[in-house]
């Protein structure tokens, strides 16, 4: 775990060292398609998996919390 | 404690570094727009099947059919300039086999893990609603952000609360973000029928069932056939609270014109009852006991108290042309009850026309047992923990998805005073390696509120 913490560390000192894109260069960044997060209708696709498999993440399973346990 | 001062040490390393960037490049502050234009109203629903031949209430066997309806609404409302409210409410309407086999006894047929019982506790509703607000600074820099969250069905209910502070640096380019939730959650102890008179729960109602609909709860014990001496080893469990807390962090990154991607960390911990009271255990030096088909428990599965969770993720998002994009994402996970896991997946928006995308994308999954898993009269009566929860066992998993999307920036579209904006439909396909196999239909459709 210590590892990969200190390779988290190493990559963000790392990309923090590229070269600022300008705001008007950003017009394929800022396609919907390129967003980091996902869309709102995914959020059912998180939920099920969030239930059905062990390895679920920050929240215990849907919007709001729940057991997910049928 | 040595991976926590890590762990701040790398925040303010980012933080004070990137800082610096900020303050030599952006100059933000003249003009203000405002963060969300006009109220957003997104209506999403979904439809999720599953099937499978290891239900955890039959003790790792019998039918995992499920189907789950879910309608949701989610309103997003600008404040002013720089605050947006926003409010979320589903409902999920089930049904379950394997919730209905918690009493097989109450159906018309003859009790059969492998059949559902037609009982009341069939079917239920999960109920959920949750607001947050978020403010963000005049140069939209800095962002704060505060949640609250309410969700209730038979017997679990959960409340959860949180908040996240995100910064954006470097012109924008670099954004850290870091998050914590806690979620204070309650059992109602429903245990597997045969038990419940080793629990006190002779009359206890189950999922789906009216307060005065028990006339079908007895267990036929003259039915019972195998071992006659039925006597488990069972104790209730005396805690009925799970807690979760959660701390994450996310980085970002523009790496090119085209490329952009993100790391995150989630560490979670978990306390309290983390077993389900009416998942089915059968020992193996423990003699069988039946009525009609179905087995009756030994215990109901145990699990420790604690739970540690770490998962560190990364997104990685290439703008191809005008037609194409690539959107990948890998998450390794792994807890201290021995599980890890491996997730990788791929999608690639393919823009039809200005109007219309397509969204192929496949996933893989990957994980190993729990240390307390075994199959069906496999755990012997001795052990501390144990668990027939196949969700917990060792398997790999592919899912295939197939989505397309409507969008018309202009909202030409109108119903009454909602200007529609986007319309999404989403098809995914999942498959163990194992019996079990799961499909799910979802769609959502975005209004906007107002002049534009």
């Amino acid at each position: 775990m210590r590892k990969k913490i200190m390779l988290l560390a190493f990559s963000a000192a790392l990309l923090g060292s590229c070269t600022a894109v300008k705001e008007y260069e950003k017009v394929n960044l800022n396609d919907p398609d390129m967003a980091l997060a996902t869309k709102k209708v995914d959020r059912f696709e998180t939920n099920f998996q969030a239930y059905r498999e062990a390895a679920s993440g920050a929240n215990g399973g849907k919007t709001g919390g729940g057991c997910g346990c049928n | 404690m040595k991976k926590l001062t890590i762990i701040t040490s790398l925040i303010f390393f980012v933080l004070t570094g990137l800082g610096q960037e900020e303050n030599k490049n952006t100059d933000t502050t003249a003009y203000k727009s405002r963060v969300l234009e006009s109220t957003e109203i997104d209506i999403l629903t979904s439809y999720y099947s599953q099937e499978g031949d290891n239900a955890a209430v039959g003790g790792g066997m019998g039918t995992e059919e499920l189907t789950d309806f879910t309608p949701t609404i989610v309103v997003s409302v600008p404040l002013n300039d720089d605050d947006v409210l926003t409010l979320d409410a589903g409902i999920s309407s089930y049904t379950s086999a394997s919730s209905s086999n918690i009493n097989p006894f109450d159906g018309d047929q003859e009790a059969d893990p492998f059949q559902a019982s037609s009982g009341a506790s069939r079917a239920d509703l999960y109920t959920n609603v949750s607001g947050s607000f978020s403010h963000s600074s005049d140069d939209r820099n800095k962002i704060w952000s505060a949640k609250l969250s309410f969700s209730n069905e038979f017997d679990y209910r959960s409340l959860g609360f949180g908040g996240s502070l995100t910064r954006l640096f470097n012109e924008k380019n670099t954004e850290i973000n870091i998050s914590g939730n806690v979620y204070l959650d309650k059992w109602k102890l429903l245990y597997p029928v045969e038990l419940r008179h080793l629990a006190g729960q002779d009359e206890e109602q189950e999922p789906g069932e009216d307060e005065e609909d028990d006339e079908d709860e007895g267990v036929p014990w003259e039915l019972m056939t195998g071992n006659l001496n039925y006597n488990p080893s069972f104790t209730p469990f005396k805690d009925d609270s799970r807690n979760s807390y959660s701390v994450g962090m996310v980085f970002s990154q523009i790496l090119s014109k085209r490329l952009q991607g993100s790391l995150s960390l989630d560490l979670v911990v978990q306390d309290g009852l983390l077993s389900t009271p009416y998942h089915r255990i059968y020992f193996a030096d423990v003699a069988n006991s039946f009525i009609e088909n179905f087995q009756l428990a030994d215990d109901v599965e145990r699990l420790p108290d604690t739970r540690l969770k770490a998962a560190l993720g990364g997104r990685l998002n290439y703008f191809i042309n005008e037609t194409l994009a690539l959107r990948t994402y890998y998450r390794y996970y792994a807890d201290d009850w021995g599980i890890s896991s491996h997730t990788a997946s791929i999608e690639i928006p393919i823009k039809l026309s200005g109007k219309f995308t397509l969204y192929p994308s496949y996933r893989f999954y990957t994980q190993t047992a729990a240390d307390y898993f075994a199959p069906r009269e496999l755990h012997v009566s001795t052990e501390k923990y144990y668990t027939s929860d196949y969700d917990l066992s060792e398997f790999k998993a592919n899912q295939y998805g197939f989505g397309i999307s409507y969008t018309d920036i202009m909202t030409r579209a109108h119903l009454w005073k909602l200007n529609m904006k986007s319309i999404d439909l989403k098809f995914h396909k999942y498959d163990r390696d194992s019996s079990f196999s799961a499909w799910m239909g979802s769609f959502g459709i975005k209004f906007i509120i107002g002049d534009l």
